[in-house]
C-alpha cells in the first residue's frame, strides 16, 4: 500500500497508508482533486491539528480502516450512545482537552466515525447528572441570577417528575 | 429567543460533512492542477481553513465559522471569558451535535447549567423527534403541554405510546403548538377521545402518520375530522378501536387519498362496505391489516385486489369467512404481494394457494397457521411459484407430511432464502422432513413443538448441517420413576405433642 506524508501544525511529519488518510473526507477529496496517489516527496500540511492529536487520529483511523462505511445522518434514526466499542472506549480515556481536540480534528478532517464516537463519549459524560454535577464536570460557571435560575428550574422540572 | 432558535437549527442542519465537500467543488479551487503545484494549493486550502471566518474565499469554513458569526451577542461575549474548556474549544455546531445524543430529561437539565447551555439545550434541532415511551404510565398531561410549548413548530415526530394518563386537554395544547407534526403515536392512550382528532384536524395539516391503536374511545367522528383536516395522511392505525364503523371509514377514504397503510386489527365493525370505500378511493394502499375483522368476506378482498394493485402486505388472519375466492383475486391482481397472513382462515384449500402461487412470485412471508385444509399440494405449488419465500408458518396445518416439506426444502430458492419455518403441531411430519432441509443454509429458526414423530437425533442431524439454527422443540421428560420410599407424612401437631 502506498504511503503519503502528513505534516502536523507543529511541523512533525507522519507517514501514513493512503487508505488510512482517505478515511478523512477532507483529505480524500483533496487527494482526488489533486490527483495524488502516492507520496511525491512533499508532506501535506494539516495545519489545524497538532502532532499529539494527529497521532491519535491516525491511530484511530488505522484501527478502523476496514470498517464498513458509516451511514449518512438520518434524523429518524435512533440516537444510541451505548454502542461504543471497548477499543474506542479505551482509546478515548484521555483528558477533556485532548478529547475536545480530537472532536475538532475529526470535524475538520471530516471523519464521521470518529466524530460520532467522540461526541457520544461527551454525551455520556453529561447524561445522568444534575445541572450542578454537569457544571462541575466541565467547569462551567453558573451565570444565572438566583431569580433566573429559579425560573429556569421551574420551566424544566416537568421532566423530572416521572 | 425564538428567532435565535430558528437560526441555529438551520445552520446545524448543514453541518460539518457538507463543509468539506463544498470546498473541492466551488470557487477557484475547483480547477484541477498538475501535481507540481498541488502542495501550494493544499497549503492555501488549509491556511484559509485555519484563518476561519476572516477569509473571504474559503468556502470550506462556512460551516464551523459561519456559526460563530451567527451566534447571538450574549454567547459571544461570554465566550471570551469562559473558563470551561468545552465551551472554549468546541463551536456551537459541535456542541449541538453532542446534544443530539441526549434524551429529553438530560436536555432539560442542560438547560439549567448556564445561559449559553440554556440556548443550546433549547435549540429546535434537539426537539424534532421525541419519544416518551420510557415515561409511559406516569407521564402527566402537563409534561406533554410543556413539551409542546418548548418544541413548537420544530416537533415532527412524537411518540406517546403507552402514556395512559394523557387526556384530550394535553393533546389540545399539543395540536395548537406543534403544527408541523408529521408522525404521532398515541397507541394505548386510552383516555383520548374524538376531541383530540378534531384538534389535530384543525391545526396539524402536515400529519402523515397517526397511530390510534387501542384508543378505545375513538369513534367515526375522529375519522371524519381527519378526512377534513389531515388529508395528507399516509399511515393510519386504528387497531382495537372497536367503535369505528363503515361510516367513518367512508369519510376517511373520501378525504385521504394518499393513504398507503391502513391497519385496523380487531375492528369488528369493519365490513365489506368499509373496505369497498377504501379500495375505490385509496388506490395507493400498500399495507392493509384486517386481522380479526371477522365480518369481511371475499367481496372485500376482491375489491381490494382489483383496485389496489400496489398491495405489498395483507393480513386477514382470523377473517374466517374468507374462501379460496380471496386467494384467487389476489393471485389475479396483486402480483407485488410480499407478505400474506391468513392465519386461522380455515376455509382456504390447496386450490386457492395454487392460484395464488401461480402469479404472486414476490411472496416472502406467508402465515398459514391453522389453515387446516391445506395439504402437501399447497406446498408443492408454493415451492414452485414463490422462490423468494423467507418465512413460512404451517403451525397446526395437520395434513402436512414429509412430502410437503420436501417440496419446500428442495425448491430452487429455499437454500438461499428460507429463514424461518414453523411446523409446530404438524403431527405427521417426521425426521425425514428435517433431512429435506439440510441445504437451507440460511434457515435461522425452526419450530417443532408438539411434532410427536420428531426425535432428538433427527434434530441433531439437522443441526450438524446448520449449526446456527435455532430449534424450538420440547421433549417431555421420561415418566419419572415412582419414588422408592413414599414419604411418610406426619401430622405436625402430633409431633409437637
Amino acid at each position: 500500500m502506498p504511503n503519503i506524508k502528513l505534516q502536523s501544525s507543529d511541523g512533525e511529519i507522519f507517514e501514513v497508508d493512503v487508505e488510512v488518510a482517505r478515511m478523512s473526507n477532507t483529505l480524500r477529496t483533496m487527494l482526488d482533486d489533486l490527483g495524488i496517489e502516492e507520496d511525491d516527496g512533499e508532506p501535506i500540511p494539516v495545519q489545524n491539528v497538532n502532532s499529539a492529536i494527529l497521532r491519535k487520529v491516525i491511530q484511530w483511523a488505522t484501527y478502523h480502516k476496514n470498517d464498513p462505511p458509516t451511514p449518512e445522518d438520518d434524523d429518524a434514526r435512533e440516537k444510541r450512545t451505548d454502542d461504543i466499542s471497548s477499543w474506542d472506549a479505551d482509546f478515548l480515556k484521555v483528558d477533556q482537552g485532548t478529547l475536545f481536540e480530537i472532536i475538532l480534528a475529526a470535524n475538520y478532517l471530516d471523519i464521521k466515525g470518529l466524530l460520532d464516537v467522540t461526541c457520544k463519549t461527551v454525551a455520556n459524560m453529561i447524561r445522568g447528572k444534575t445541572p450542578e454535577e454537569i457544571r462541575k464536570t466541565f467547569n462551567i460557571k453558573n451565570d444565572f441570577t438566583p431569580q433566573e435560575e429559579e425560573q429556569i428550574r421551574r420551566e424544566n422540572e416537568w421532566c423530572e417528575e416521572k | 429567543m425564538k428567532s435565535l432558535t430558528c437560526l441555529s437549527s438551520n445552520s446545524s442542519s448543514s453541518s460539518s460533512s457538507s463543509s468539506t465537500s463544498s470546498s473541492s467543488n466551488s470557487g477557484p479551487m475547483a480547477t484541477k492542477r498538475p501535481s507540481l503545484k498541488a502542495h501550494n494549493r493544499i497549503k492555501q486550502i488549509f491556511r484559509s481553513a485555519t484563518n476561519g471566518g476572516q477569509t473571504t474565499n474559503g468556502d470550506m469554513t462556512t460551516s464551523v465559522n459561519g456559526n460563530h458569526s451567527a451566534k447571538n451577542g450574549a454567547y459571544n461575549k461570554d465566550h471570551d471569558y469562559d473558563q470551561s474548556l468545552i465551551n472554549r474549544k468546541l463551536p456551537k455546531e459541535l456542541l449541538l451535535r453532542i446534544f443530539s445524543y441526549l434524551d429529553v430529561i438530560t436536555l432539560c437539565r442542560c438547560a439549567q447549567v448556564s445561559k449559553s447551555w440554556n440556548v443550546l439545550a433549547l435549540d429546535g434541532s434537539n426537539w424534532q423527534s421525541v419519544d416518551l415511551f420510557d415515561f409511559q404510565t406516569e407521564i402527566e398531561g402537563r409534561v406533554v403541554e410543556n413539551l409542546s410549548k418548548r418544541c413548537g413548530g420544530f416537533l415532527r415526530r412524537l411518540s406517546l405510546r403507552g402514556c395512559k394518563c394523557i387526556t384530550d386537554a394535553a393533546l389540545k395544547t399539543f395540536a395548537q403548538n406543534c403544527n408541523n407534526i408529521e408522525a404521532l403515536n398515541l397507541f394505548d392512550c386510552k383516555q383520548i377521545t374524538d376531541a383530540t382528532c378534531v384538534q389535530l384536524s384543525h391545526y396539524c395539516h402536515e400529519l402523515l402518520r397517526l397511530n390510534l391503536g387501542s384508543c378505545i374511545e375513538i369513534t367515526d367522528l375522529s375519522l371524519i375530522a381527519l378526512s377534513v383536516g389531515c388529508v395528507n395522511l399516509e399511515h393510519l392505525n386504528i387497531s382495537y378501536c372497536d367503535k369505528i364503523t363503515k361510516n367513518g371509514i367512508e369519510k376517511l377514504a373520501m378525504g385521504c387519498h394518499n393513504l398507503s397503510a391502513f391497519i385496523s386489527k380487531m375492528c369488528t365493525n369493519v365490513n365489506d362496505e368499509a373496505i369497498g370505500y377504501l379500495s375505490q378511493n385509496c388506490k395507493l394502499l400498500r399495507t392493509v391489516n384486517l386481522h380479526g375483522c371477522h365480518q369481511i368476506t371475499d367481496e372485500a378482498i376482491q375489491n381490494l385486489a382489483s383496485n389496489c394493485l400496489n398491495l405489498r402486505y395483507l393480513c386477514v388472519s382470523n377473517c374466517t369467512n374468507l374462501t379460496d375466492q380471496s386467494l384467487i383475486s389476489l393471485g389475479q391482481q396483486c402480483h407485488q404481494l410480499v407478505t400474506l397472513e391468513v392465519s386461522g382462515c380455515n376455509q382456504l384449500t390447496d386450490n386457492g394457494f395454487q392460484r395464488l402461487a401461480r402469479n404472486c412470485h414476490s411472496l416472502e412471508k406467508l402465515d398459514l397457521e391453522e389453515c387446516i385444509l391445506i395439504t402437501d399440494n399447497s406446498l408443492s405449488h408454493l415451492a414452485n411459484g414463490c422462490p423468494l419465500l423467507q418465512n413460512l408458518s404451517l403451525s397446526h396445518c395437520e395434513l402436512i407430511t414429509d412430502e410437503g416439506i420436501r417440496h419446500i426444502g428442495t425448491s430452487s430458492g429455499s437454500s438461499e432464502h428460507l429463514q424461518v419455518l414453523e411446523l409446530d403441531n404438524c403431527p405427521l411430519i417426521t425426521d425425514s422432513s428435517l433431512d429435506h432441509l439440510i441445504s437451507c443454509y440460511n434457515l435461522r429458526r425452526i419450530e417443532l413443538y408438539d411434532c410427536q414423530l420428531i426425535t432428538k437425533s433427527g434434530i441433531r442431524r439437522l443441526r450438524y448441517h446448520l449449526p446456527n439454527l435455532k430449534v424450538h422443540a420440547y421433549f417431555a421428560p421420561a415418566t419419572p420413576p415412582p419414588s422408592i420410599t413414599p414419604r411418610t407424612r406426619y401430622c405436625r401437631c402430633c409431633i409437637i405433642l
